[in-house]
C-alpha cells in the first residue's frame, strides 16, 4: 500500500499555495482597479453641469457715486446631478482673481452676489476664488431652452465707498464663473 | 457798524465722463464636470469735485481804520487723475459783483483763494472768473479721512470800503463758490 503517496500528491507544496494566492489577489486588484476606470470615465453617469445664459455687465457712465450701483442678471445653471445641487465660484481679473476693474494702474473694486434664484437683487457675497455650494438649480434643461428659463440671478455691486473715493476713467475687467454639480 | 458776510455752499460737478464699453463679449460654458462662463464688466466713473466745510464769515464792529479779513479752511475734493479743480466765486451784488448790501447802500470787499490750509492770503479772484490750475490733497469727498481741510478761502474788507459804511448798519450778501474738475 502507498495511500500516502497519493495524499502527499493532492496537497498542494506551500510553495504553490502562495504563487496561486498571489494571483488570485492581483485578479481582485485588476478588478477594482477597472472598475474605478469606468466610473472615472462617465460610463456610470458622472454628474455634469452648465452655466449659460451669461451678459456683459455695463454700468455706463456713473451718475451718483454716493449710491451704490446694481446690475443683476438672470442666468440659466443646469446640474444633473440627483438633487439638481451645484456649487459656484467666481474669479475676478484683478491680482489673484480679485474682483476688481481697472483704469491703467487705477482699479475699482466690486462685489459680486449669487442667488440660486432668478429675478433677484440681492445674493449671497462670493468670495474670490471660493466656491459657494449647497446651490439647487430648477433648470430641467441644460440651457432651459425648455421649464424654466433661467434659475439663479448674478448680481454686480459697485459700492458707494468705492465710488467716491475712485480716480474718474473708464474702468473694465472680466468675471469667470465655474458651477460644478454637487 | 456791525455788518456780515454770509457765504454759501454750492456743490458742482462736470462730468468729464469716458465712455466704458465691454472689453468682451459673454461667454457660456459647455455641460461637464465643471462648466464655466465668463462676463465682461466696465463702468465709467466721471470727474467730480465737492466743496464742503464752509462757514459763514461775520464782521462785527469792525473799526474802520482796520482792514478786515476772515480766513477760513475749507474741504475741495477731485477725484480726476490730477486731482485738480478750478473755483469760481460769484456774489449778491449786481453782475454778481462782490458787495454787501443794507437796502441801497453797498459796499465791496474782496475774496482770495489759496490752494493749501492755513492761509491768510491767496490769489486774489474776480466774480464770475475761474481760478484754475489748482490742486486738492483731499483723498475723500467731504475729507472725512486724510486731510481735515485743503484750501483757504479769504474774505477782506479793505479799510477805504469799511470808511464808506455807515456805522449801526448791517450789511449781507452771500457768496457763492463753484468747483470744478481738471
Amino acid at each position: 500500500m502507498a495511500p500516502l503517496r497519493s495524499a502527499t500528491a493532492r496537497t498542494p507544496s506551500p510553495r504553490r499555495f502562495a504563487g496561486f494566492r498571489r494571483c488570485w489577489l492581483l485578479a481582485r486588484i485588476g478588478a477594482g482597479l477597472a472598475l474605478a476606470s469606468l466610473a472615472s470615465s462617465g460610463v456610470l453617469a458622472a454628474d455634469k453641469a452648465r452655466i449659460t445664459g451669461l451678459s456683459d455687465v455695463a454700468f455706463g457712465t456713473l451718475a451718483n457715486l454716493s449710491a451704490d450701483s446694481v446690475q443683476s442678471q438672470n442666468v440659466c445653471i443646469f446640474s444633473s446631478s440627483s438633487t439638481n445641487g451645484y456649487n459656484v465660484q467666481a474669479i475676478g481679473s484683478g491680482s489673484g482673481g480679485a474682483f476688481t476693474l481697472a483704469s491703467g494702474s487705477n482699479v475699482l473694486g466690486y462685489d459680486v452676489e449669487w442667488n440660486s434664484a432668478s429675478g433677484q437683487s440681492s445674493g449671497t457675497l462670493l468670495s474670490p476664488n471660493v466656491a459657494l455650494t449647497g446651490q439647487v438649480s430648477s433648470a430641467t434643461q441644460q440651457t432651459c431652452n425648455s421649464g424654466p428659463a433661467s434659475s439663479a440671478s448674478l448680481i454686480i455691486v459697485l459700492r458707494a465707498a468705492k465710488l467716491s473715493s475712485a480716480t474718474a476713467g473708464s474702468y473694465s475687467g472680466t468675471l469667470t464663473l465655474v458651477v460644478a454639480p454637487e | 457798524m456791525t455788518f456780515k458776510l454770509t457765504s454759501g455752499i454750492l456743490l458742482a460737478s462736470a462730468a468729464l465722463a469716458l465712455a466704458a464699453g465691454p472689453a468682451q463679449a459673454a461667454t457660456q460654458g459647455t455641460m461637464g464636470s465643471t462648466s464655466t462662463g465668463s462676463v465682461a464688466i466696465s463702468a465709467s466713473v466721471p470727474g467730480r469735485v465737492e466743496i464742503s466745510g464752509l462757514s459763514d464769515v461775520s464782521f462785527t464792529n469792525q473799526d474802520p481804520s482796520t482792514a478786515a479779513s476772515s480766513a477760513q479752511n475749507v474741504c475741495v475734493w477731485s477725484n480726476t487723475s490730477t486731482r485738480g479743480y478750478n473755483v469760481t466765486a460769484t456774489g449778491s451784488g449786481t453782475g454778481n459783483a462782490f458787495t454787501l448790501a443794507n437796502g441801497a447802500q453797498t459796499v465791496g470787499y474782496n475774496v482770495e483763494w489759496a490752494g493749501s490750509t492755513g492761509q491768510s492770503s491767496g490769489t486774489a479772484l474776480a466774480s464770475g472768473t475761474a481760478l484754475t490750475g489748482l490742486t486738492s490733497t483731499a483723498t475723500t469727498a467731504g475729507c472725512t479721512a486724510g486731510p481735515a481741510t485743503t484750501a483757504s478761502l479769504i474774505v477782506k474788507i479793505p479799510t477805504t470800503n469799511l470808511q464808506s459804511m455807515q456805522a449801526a448798519l448791517s450789511y449781507t450778501g452771500t457768496l457763492t463758490l463753484v468747483v470744478a474738475p481738471e
